[in-house]
């Protein structure tokens, strides 16, 4: 299966931003320009790209922290994304949420949370509210393997089946939860089997693989707003940043991901295989990414800290509340 | 008005507000064909459908971090957690979903849901459903911690706590659901973060909530025979809390005892007692009086019981320590 040049092509446009996204904020983390923890979605390019390109605004996903690609491909200015991971007042959220929620509801982005799988039982209320305002909307969760080991997984899925809500399950497989590989602390390194008990229709793809990627998310979503209820895709990837520990992977599995079967530079061979694109239109397309990245970055660092007076603000909806 | 109980009270609250805004609808387990527990949501299954009065699973995280969600796409849920001691199960998406969103989002999302449970000791119901937990909350900025004495405040307050943008814990004593008073059956409102002067004196204060003000209110009565004249202030609200009206009774009185069902360390009355201290100690006459549950866990024997949970004997011992 192929997908259309033009469609191939945005694909590509939104793993390219999100690549650039992601190498600019590390660089800017490792210079101390970026307060805090940083998690990026380097290696998870197709995956996000596919998930992003098959929701529209008014449905609500729920990323965890490897997604800021999807946060700026929803649609949210980049620049506030930025912003935001930098703690600036012109971030998204104040500077005061951070790389976790990143929320703009405007584009259907429910925000992060930082308590791993926690957004499973979150985004389950999501599709249950869209259910019962009888809309064709749907909810997405994005997570990595890790959030399998939460109780929310087992609480979240046996609901949605049950009660046929629609919620995507975007289960972003990338091996290891920090350090620890999937297979030594669950029965199966396939989570997609956990979907069977649930009685739900669950795939398995490659998620360095672009137009595998695509393809199920869009047939997952077309299930899901239709009315059947939930659906589970296993996104089978890699993530390039070893978490805390640095690199701890053996060297041969990390040349074959960075080097043979990483996402970005499958999808380039493909545009240039299939004569979609040439040398000269890809170097053109990374020429405007990394400007566009530098200027957000420029933002960010030239956008000022937030006042100290914002942070007793919006502790309570509507409700002064002294802070004694 | 009608003489009503809590029960009652508390499902007129339900009803006008179900009926007022189809976005209300209700979650919990063996609510909707049982009624719950204690009875507080009987007959509105029928009235209002199963949609809408939805019998869960035991899937606590499930139950409010999916009211959580439903609630940031426009809905505006109910959740009954049986037994208080059982919020541990849920305490993640109370304290890291709920009461965050607000904040985190800088105001785009907020988290308007209520979580009823069913607290207190005194039915040898044994050390994990028996406990007052609000101590484990109070710690919690961005949450509305509730807690009534009686039926009118239960109806007027489960009114307010719908229709605030905020979350709400709302704390329903084991002991009032069956205490009686007249109650409007229209739609009233009692604010939240109020407290009340439940009844008026010029020598001591008492400050307390729920089971206790009654007590409180009896020890008033004993006293008065020996012309010992009692304020009691019923808090009502824990967080926020009406600072206002407890330093306006200490000032008239001088002299202040704090009584809650919680064990001593940490809990409300610990927090009333620093204020006290710290914004009012030019008033005080005597040191603050604290009367609590001991700092055990309680037991299921009756006796034993008695031991932990305060009581009248317990509060107007107290009361003549702080008139000497």
């Amino acid at each position: 299966m192929v997908l259309e040049p033009e469609l191939m092509l945005s694909l590509y446009g939104k793993m390219c931003r999100m690549r650039a996204f992601e190498l600019g904020l590390e660089r800017e983390h490792k210079r101390g320009n970026v307060p805090g923890m940083l998690h990026t979605g380097l290696g998870h390019e197709a995956t996000l790209a596919a998930i992003s390109a098959n929701l529209t605004h008014t449905d609500s996903f729920f990323p965890y922290g490897r997604c800021h690609g999807l946060a700026i491909e929803a649609g949210t200015p980049g620049e506030k994304v930025m912003a935001e991971l930098f703690g600036r007042a012109t971030g998204i959220g104040g500077g005061k949420g951070g790389p976790h929620p990143l929320a703009d509801p405007s584009v259907g982005n429910y925000g992060v949370c930082a308590v791993i799988g926690s957004s499973l039982v979150t985004a389950f209320g999501a599709a249950l509210g869209w259910k019962l305002q009888n809309t064709d909307r749907i909810a997405a969760v994005i997570v990595g393997d890790g959030a399998s080991g939460r109780g929310e997984w087992h609480e979240s899925m046996n609901l949605a089946s049950t009660w046929k809500v629609p919620l995507l399950y975007c289960i972003i497989n990338n091996g290891y939860a920090i350090s620890t590989p999937v297979g030594t602390s669950h029965p199966t390194a396939d989570l997609c089997e956990f979907a069977q008990a649930y009685r739900m229709p669950a795939i398995q793809v490659d998620g360095n693989d672009i137009t595998a990627a695509y393809e199920a998310t869009r047939a997952a979503v077309e299930h899901v707003r239709s009315g059947k209820g939930p659906y589970f895709i296993e996104y089978k990837t890699w993530r390039w940043q070893g978490l805390w520990s640095g690199e701890f992977r053996p060297a041969e599995e990390v040349r074959y991901f960075r080097d043979l079967h990483d996402p970005v530079k499958m999808a380039r061979q493909e545009l240039l295989r299939r004569g979609i694109a040439s040398e000269v239109d890809l170097a053109a397309l990374d020429k405007e990414v990394d400007a566009e990245i530098e200027g957000w970055i420029d933002f960010a660092k030239s956008s000022p800290q937030p006042d100290p007076t914002m942070v007793t603000a919006n502790v309570y909806a509507g409700m002064e509340v002294a802070s004694r | 008005m009608k003489t009503m109980t809590t029960v009652e009270a508390l499902n007129g609250a339900l009803d006008l507000m179900m009926a007022e805004n189809d976005k209300v609808f209700l979650m919990g387990e063996d609510i909707a064909r049982m009624g719950g527990d204690f009875g507080v949501t009987r007959g509105l299954m029928a009235k209002y459908g199963v949609d809408r009065v939805r019998d869960t699973p035991i899937s606590e995280a499930a139950i409010v971090g999916g009211a959580v969600g439903a609630a940031r796409v426009g809905m505006r849920p109910v959740v009954e957690i049986m037994f208080a001691d059982f919020l541990s199960e849920c305490f993640d998406a109370i304290v890291n979903s709920a009461a965050k969103v607000n904040y985190m989002f800088n105001g785009r999302l907020t988290a308007p849901i209520v979580v009823r449970t069913a607290t207190g000791g005194g039915f040898s119901g044994g050390p994990q459903s028996s406990q007052s937990v609000e101590g484990w909350f109070m710690n919690v900025p961005g949450l509305v911690i509730v807690a009534p004495s009686n039926p009118y405040d239960a109806k007027g307050l489960m009114i307010s706590s719908i229709e605030t943008d905020n979350p709400v814990l709302f704390l329903e004593h084991k002991a009032l659901y069956r205490a009686k008073c007249e109650v409007p059956e229209e739609k009233y409102r009692v604010p939240l973060g109020k407290a009340t002067v439940a009844r008026a004196g010029t020598q001591v204060t008492i400050v307390t909530y729920m089971r206790l003000v009654r007590e409180a209110l009896a020890v008033a009565d004993d006293l008065a025979q020996e012309g010992i004249s009692v304020e009691v202030v019923d808090l009502r609200t824990l967080r926020p809390w009406d600072t206002e009206t407890v330093l306006d009774s200490v000032a008239k009185t001088g002299r202040v005892v704090v009584a809650s069902e919680t064990p001593k360390m940490g809990g409300p009355a610990s927090d009333v007692s620093a204020v006290i201290a710290e914004e009012g100690f030019g008033f005080l006459k005597a040191p603050i009086r604290r009367v609590c549950g001991l700092d055990t866990p309680i037991p299921f024997s009756i006796p034993l019981e008695r031991v932990v949970l305060p009581g009248k004997d317990d509060i107007k011992a107290a009361v003549r320590k702080a008139l000497v």
